[in-house]
C-alpha cells in the first residue's frame, strides 16, 4: 500500500477508536436529553468527578484498574445525584433556559471543589494498559484506545439491552415520546427522571476513567473539553438519538484524526465546527434524522 | 416585593464587599505597602503560590530583620497580594485596586502574561506627560516572560528569563559539547504566545545563526490538547537526534508519554524555560527523565539551598525560574526602598512610586540568590528595564532538577 | 476612586455581551456565540485607531457594523435551526472568530512598534484612550452613553410594534407566520442587530485594554454571556443589565473570600436561578411594575406572560 493510504488507514483506525469515547460521551448527553428535554451543562464536571474520586483509592491503598473503574462509577453517580437533585428537581417550573444555567453554576461549583482539593495541579493517573503502542503490521495501535472501543462497545450492548428489553427501558422510551400520555398510563416521571440520571452518570463514570487513562492525567481543564466534545457530537447525532450520537462520535473522531494528519492543528480546529454546520444546514435534525419529539 | 427586597440585598451585598477594608496611614502606621497581583487561583495557581510564597519569606526575613528604614524611622513591610486568576479583565480590575484601594508602593507579578499585556498596555506611556493618562504604578515582574513586556511603559521593570540569550547559548553549546548530533526537531503550542515565540524569536534564530543544525521537522498542538499521535508518529518518522519541547506541562507530560509509547527516543530533549519547575516533576517524573531546561535557578548555593528549603517548609512554595525572583526583588526593593528618601505618605504615593522607578532604572548590577544579575536601563535598545543574569542547565535526574550545567563564575557549593 | 471605575466599565462593556444576547433571546433564539461578534468588533474597532488613524467613534461603528453584517449573514444559515441546536451551532461560529483571530496576522510597524493583529501574540498597543488624555472617568462616560443609547433603543423596541413582533416571533412562530409576520426577515434581523450590539461592546473593551487576544474571547466570555440574561431576567432589557452589574460586582466584591470565591459565585447563580427561575426581572416583576407605574388596564390583547 502506498504510503499515504497507509496514513489514511492508520488516522482511520485511531479515529474510530477514540471516536467511540466520543460517541459515549454523546450518548450520555444525548440519553438524558431524550427523557428530560434538558441539557446537563455539568455532565462533564460529572465525568471528571468520577475520575477524581477514583484516584483516592489509586493513591492510598493502589488499588488495580477494576477497582479504580468501580469507584469512578460509584464517585460519578453521587455527583450526579448530586446534580439532579439541585439544578434540575429544585427547579421549579421556569424558564426553558434555566436548567442550563443551574447546570453551568453546578459546573463551577465542581470545578472549583477539584481545583481546590488538588491545587490545580496535574495528577498522574493508573496506567492500566501498558505504555507502549502495539504493532500491528505497518500500523502503531494504543492499547488503551483498544480498551476504550471494547468499553464502548459493552456499554453501548448494555444500554441497548436496557432501553429496548427491559420494562424500564421502555419506559423511558415512552417517557421520551409522549411524557404526558406515559404519565397518564401510571409512569412515575420523577422516577424514570432519576433512574435515567443514574444511568448516564454511571455511564459518566466508565468515560472518566477511560478518558483520563488516556490523557494520563487528571486535569480540571478535561471537563470544559469533555462537555464541548459531547455538545458536538450530541448536535451531530441528533438530540436524543442514541444511533446518532455514536455515528457522530466516531465521524468526528475520524474527521479529527484524518485533518490532523494530513492539515495541521488550526485545520482539525477549524474543520469540526465547520463539519457541525454543514450538518445544521443539510441535515438539521442530526446524522440518525428526525426523531419524534 | 419580597422579591425585589431579595434582589436589592444581593447587590448592596455586592457593592459593600467591594468597599474597601479601611485604609490605613503609611508612616504613622509604620508601615510600607508593597503590592502583588498573581495567579492564586485557577490555571496558573502553581506559578502565582509559589510566587507568593518566596515574596512572603523575603518579607519575613526583612521584617524579622527589624524592617526598613524610611524617613528615620523603622517600618514593616506589609504585602497586599491580589489574585488576577490569570484573567486579563480581572487584572485589569486589580491593577487599579492595588494602586488606589490597597495603595502601594509598587507592584509585584502578574503571574500570566496574557494579564500583563492589558495591564502593561494601560499604563502610562511617557513619563512626565501629563496628556497620557495611563496608570502610574510601578511594577517588578517576576513570572511574565512574553516577549516585550517591559517595552510597553517605563514604568515595568522585569526580573525574567532572557530567552534568546538562553538557546542561543543552547545551540552554541549542542554545537561545541555534542557535534555528532545534528539532526533537530520541534515542537511548540501554537495557542501559547510564550511557547510560540520561544520558537520563533528564541530557538528559530538561533539555529539560523550557528548554521550547524538541520531542522528535520516542526510539529505544533495546543497547549490543553489531549491527544499528540499525530505529531509524534511525524517525530518519529524524523527521528532526529535532538528534541525542542517547547511546551508546558498541561501537553509536556501526554506528549512524552506518547513519544515512549511510540519508541520515539531522540538523544538529547531540551524543554521551554517554564518547565523547569516543580509542576513536571509531580506529573509526569517518568517520563520527563533527562529532560533538560534553560533556567536561572537551581540550589546551588547554600543560600540558595536554604531560600528553597524555608520558601518549602513556610508557604509549601516551589523554589524555580519563576518564583525566585520575587524574592530577588522584595529584596532589592528594601535597598531601593531605603535609598529613594520617600515621605511615604498617601498624599506623596505618586512621587514615591517614581523616585523608586528611577532608582530601579539606575540601579545596574544587584545581587541575586544565584549569581548577579544586571538590570538595563531605560535606553537600553534592545531590552530596556529585562534584565541580564546568569544562565544554568538544568535535567531531571530520579524526578529532582539537577543541575547539568553552570557558567565558570558560578561556583557549586 | 479608578478602582470602581474601572469596575464600572466593566459592567458597561458586559452590560452590552448581554443585551446582545437577550435581543436574540427574545425573539426565540439562543445563541452561545455573541462573544465571536464581541470579537469582531474589539479587533475591528482597534484596527480603526491603532492601525487606520480613525478617531474613536468611526471606529466603534466600524466594529459594529461590520459585526452586525456578519450577524445577518450567519443569521441566515442559522436560523435553519432551533432551540439547543441553535445553540450549539452559535458556539460553534463563535469557536470558528476565534481560531480566525488565531491566526490573522495583520500589522504595520508605527514608530518603534509593531501594531496590529499577530496571531497568537495578540494585538497590542491600542492605546487611543491613553494617548488623548481621556481619564478613566471620561471613558467610562462614554460607555454609559452608548449602554444608555442601546437601552433607549431597547425600551422603544419593547413599546412598538418590532418588539411585539419579535415576542410574537418567541412565543409561537407558527401563529406568528399565520398572522402575516415574515418570521425569517425578523430573526435574521435580530441576529444582525445583537451583532452589532456585541460589536460595539467589543470594540469599547479593546479600547478600555488596550490589548486582546484569542483566549479573551472563548469558552469562559460565551459562559458570562447567556448568564446575564438568563440571571438577569428576560421580561425586559433591564434584567441583562443587571445581571452584568451583579456577577461583575460579585467577582470583584468576593474577593474578600479569597479562596472561597468562585465558589459563592457558582452557588449564587444556582440558587438564584432555584429562587427566581425565569431570572431577576422576569416578565412577571415587569408586568407588576407595569401596573403599578399605570394602573389601569392595557390596551392590548392578551397580556399573560
Amino acid at each position: 500500500m502506498p504510503g499515504i493510504l497507509l496514513d489514511a488507514t492508520e488516522q482511520l483506525l485511531n479515529g474510530l477508536m477514540y471516536g467511540s469515547l466520543y460517541a459515549l460521551i454523546g450518548g450520555g448527553f444525548t440519553i438524558l436529553f431524550g427523557v428530560m428535554r434538558k441539557l446537563n451543562l455539568a455532565y462533564g464536571s460529572t465525568i471528571m468527578a468520577g475520575a477524581y474520586v477514583s484516584l483516592i483509592p489509586f493513591y492510598l491503598f493502589k488499588v488495580p484498574a477494576w477497582v479504580m473503574l468501580l469507584s469512578s462509577i460509584a464517585g460519578a453517580v453521587a455527583v450526579g445525584f448530586l446534580v439532579e437533585l439541585v439544578c434540575f428537581r429544585f427547579l421549579r417550573k421556569g424558564h426553558e433556559l434555566a436548567p442550563l444555567l443551574t447546570t453551568i453554576g453546578m459546573l463551577i461549583v465542581i470545578d472549583e471543589a477539584i481545583v481546590h482539593a488538588t491545587g490545580a495541579v496535574g495528577l498522574d493517573y493508573a496506567r492500566p494498559f501498558g505504555e507502549e503502542s502495539l504493532a500491528w503490521g505497518p500500523f502503531l495501535v494504543r492499547p488503551d484506545y483498544l480498551a476504550i472501543l471494547v468499553a464502548a462497545l459493552a456499554c453501548f450492548s448494555l444500554i441497548f439491552f436496557l432501553i429496548h428489553r427491559t420494562r424500564l427501558g421502555r419506559a423511558m422510551r415512552a417517557v421520551a415520546e409522549r411524557p404526558q400520555a406515559a404519565q397518564i398510563l401510571g409512569v412515575s416521571l420523577r422516577r424514570i427522571n432519576v433512574l435515567t440520571f443514574a444511568l448516564t452518570s454511571a455511564l459518566a463514570g466508565v468515560i472518566g476513567f477511560f478518558a483520563v487513562v488516556s490523557v494520563g492525567a487528571a486535569r480540571p481543564e478535561l471537563a470544559v473539553w469533555l462537555t464541548g466534545k459531547g455538545l458536538v457530537v450530541t448536535v451531530l447525532g441528533g438530540l436524543g438519538s442514541l444511533r446518532g450520537a455514536i455515528l457522530g462520535g466516531l465521524l468526528l473522531g475520524v474527521l479529527e484524526f484524518e485533518t490532523m494528519w494530513f492539515l495541521g492543528t488550526s485545520y482539525r480546529d477549524i474543520l469540526a465546527f465547520l463539519l457541525l454546520f454543514a450538518i445544521l444546514v443539510v441535515r438539521p435534525a442530526g446524522l440518525a434524522g428526525a426523531r419524534a419529539t | 416585593m419580597k422579591r425585589l427586597w431579595r434582589i436589592g440585598s444581593v447587590v448592596a451585598l455586592g457593592a459593600l464587599l467591594a468597599w474597601p477594608a479601611g485604609a490605613g496611614a503609611f508612616q504613622s502606621e509604620g508601615t510600607v505597602r508593597i503590592g502583588a497581583m498573581w495567579a492564586l487561583s485557577g490555571p496558573g495557581a502553581f506559578f502565582g503560590k509559589s510566587s507568593h510564597g518566596l515574596a512572603s519569606l523575603a518579607i519575613d526575613e526583612i521584617n524579622e530583620a527589624g524592617g526598613l528604614v524610611v524617613g528615620g524611622k523603622r517600618v514593616k513591610m506589609q504585602l497586599y497580594a491580589e489574585d488576577d486568576a490569570c484573567n486579563p479583565e480581572q487584572g485589569l480590575a486589580v491593577v487599579r485596586r492595588l494602586a488606589t484601594v490597597d495603595k502601594v508602593l509598587f507592584s509585584l507579578g502578574p503571574s500570566c502574561s496574557s494579564v500583563a499585556e492589558p495591564v502593561f498596555g494601560t499604563l502610562q506611556k511617557r513619563l512626565d506627560d501629563p496628556g497620557d493618562t495611563g496608570l502610574q504604578l510601578l511594577f517588578f515582574t517576576d513570572t511574565a516572560t512574553k516577549f516585550g513586556l517591559a517595552k510597553l511603559s517605563p514604568w515595568v521593570f522585569r526580573n525574567t528569563p532572557d530567552e534568546p540569550a538562553m538557546y542561543d547559548f543552547v545551540v552554541k553549546y549542542l554545537k561545541e559539547n555534542y557535534p555528532d548530533l545534528k539532526t533537530v526537531m520541534v515542537a511548540y503550542e501554537s495557542d501559547f504566545a510564550h511557547s510560540a515565540s520561544t520558537w520563533k524569536l528564541a530557538l528559530q534564530p538561533a539555529l539560523e545563526r550557528y548554521k550547524y543544525h538541520q531542522v528535520v521537522e516542526v510539529v505544533d498542538w495546543r497547549w490543553l490538547d489531549n491527544e499528540f499521535g499525530a505529531q509524534v508518529a511525524k517525530l518519529r518518522r524524523a527521528n532526529a537526534d535532538i528534541y525542542f519541547s517547547l511546551t508546558h506541562t498541561p501537553s509536556t507530560c501526554p506528549s512524552f508519554r506518547e513519544l515512549r509509547r511510540q519508541r520515539v527516543k531522540p538523544r538529547i530533549i531540551i524543554g521551554v524555560t517554564s518547565i523547569a519547575a516543580g509542576e513536571v516533576l509531580r506529573q509526569c517524573p517518568d517520563v520527563a527523565e533527562g529532560l533538560i531546561a534553560p533556567s536561572n535557578f537551581a540550589p546551588i548555593t547554600a543560600k540558595a539551598k536554604q531560600v528553597a528549603d524555608k520558601a518549602w517548609e513556610r508557604y509549601s512554595a516551589d523554589s524555580h525560574i519563576h518564583s525566585v525572583p520575587a524574592y530577588e526583588n522584595v529584596h532589592l526593593m528594601k535597598v531601593l526602598i531605603e535609598k529613594a528618601g520617600l515621605k511615604n505618605t498617601e498624599e506623596s504615593l505618586l512621587e514615591d512610586r517614581r523616585k523608586v522607578r528611577d532608582l530601579l532604572a539606575r540601579v545596574g548590577t544587584f545581587q541575586g540568590v544565584v549569581g548577579k544579575i544586571k538590570m538595563n536601563p531605560d535606553d537600553h535598545p534592545v531590552r530596556p528595564r529585562d534584565v541580564d543574569k546568569d544562565m544554568i542547565l538544568v535535567q531531571v535526574k530520579s524526578a529532582k532538577w539537577t543541575v547539568f550545567w553552570l557558567p565558570a563564575n558560578l561556583k557549586q557549593n | 476612586m479608578d478602582y470602581y471605575v474601572a469596575i464600572a466599565s466593566i459592567i458597561g462593556i458586559h452590560a452590552l455581551l448581554g443585551l446582545s444576547v437577550y435581543l436574540v433571546a427574545i425573539s426565540g433564539q439562543m445563541s452561545f456565540g455573541q462573544q465571536g461578534f464581541f470579537a469582531i468588533g474589539a479587533y475591528l474597532a482597534g484596527m480603526g485607531t491603532a492601525l487606520w488613524g480613525l478617531p474613536l467613534l468611526p471606529s466603534l461603528v466600524l466594529g459594529a457594523l461590520f459585526a452586525g453584517l456578519i450577524g445577518i449573514v450567519v443569521g441566515f444559515p442559522a436560523l435553519r435551526v432551533r432551540g439547543l441546536y441553535l445553540a450549539i451551532a452559535t458556539y460553534g461560529f463563535g469557536e470558528v472568530v476565534r481560531l480566525v483571530f488565531l491566526n490573522i496576522r495583520y500589522t504595520k510597524t508605527i514608530g518603534d512598534r509593531v501594531v496590529g493583529p499577530n496571531g497568537a501574540e495578540g494585538f497590542r498597543h491600542v492605546r487611543y484612550v491613553f494617548d488623548r488624555g481621556f481619564t478613566g472617568l471620561q471613558f467610562l462616560g462614554i460607555i454609559a452613553a452608548v449602554v444608555a443609547g442601546v437601552a433607549v433603543l431597547f425600551y422603544l423596541l419593547d413599546r412598538s410594534k418590532l418588539g411585539a413582533t419579535l415576542r410574537a416571533v418567541e412565543e409561537d412562530e407558527v401563529a406568528a407566520a399565520t398572522v402575516g409576520i415574515d418570521v425569517t426577515r425578523v430573526k435574521v434581523l435580530a441576529f444582525g442587530a445583537a451583532g452589532a450590539v456585541a460589536g460595539l461592546g467589543g470594540g469599547l473593551f479593546i479600547h478600555f485594554s488596550s490589548y486582546i487576544d484569542h483566549d479573551m474571547v472563548a469558552l469562559p466570555l460565551a459562559i458570562a454571556s447567556i448568564t446575564y440574561p438568563i440571571l438577569g431576567g428576560l421580561g425586559s432589557f433591564v434584567g441583562p443589565i443587571l445581571g452584568a452589574v451583579l456577577l461583575v460586582s460579585l467577582t470583584e466584591g468576593l474577593r474578600v473570600l479569597h479562596e472561597l470565591r468562585m465558589f459563592v459565585y457558582g452557588g449564587l447563580i444556582i440558587v438564584t436561578m432555584l429562587v427566581r427561575p425565569r431570572g431577576l426581572v422576569d416578565e412577571a416583576l415587569v408586568l407588576r411594575v407595569k401596573r403599578w407605574v399605570r394602573p389601569r388596564p392595557m390596551p392590548r390583547g392578551a397580556d399573560v406572560p
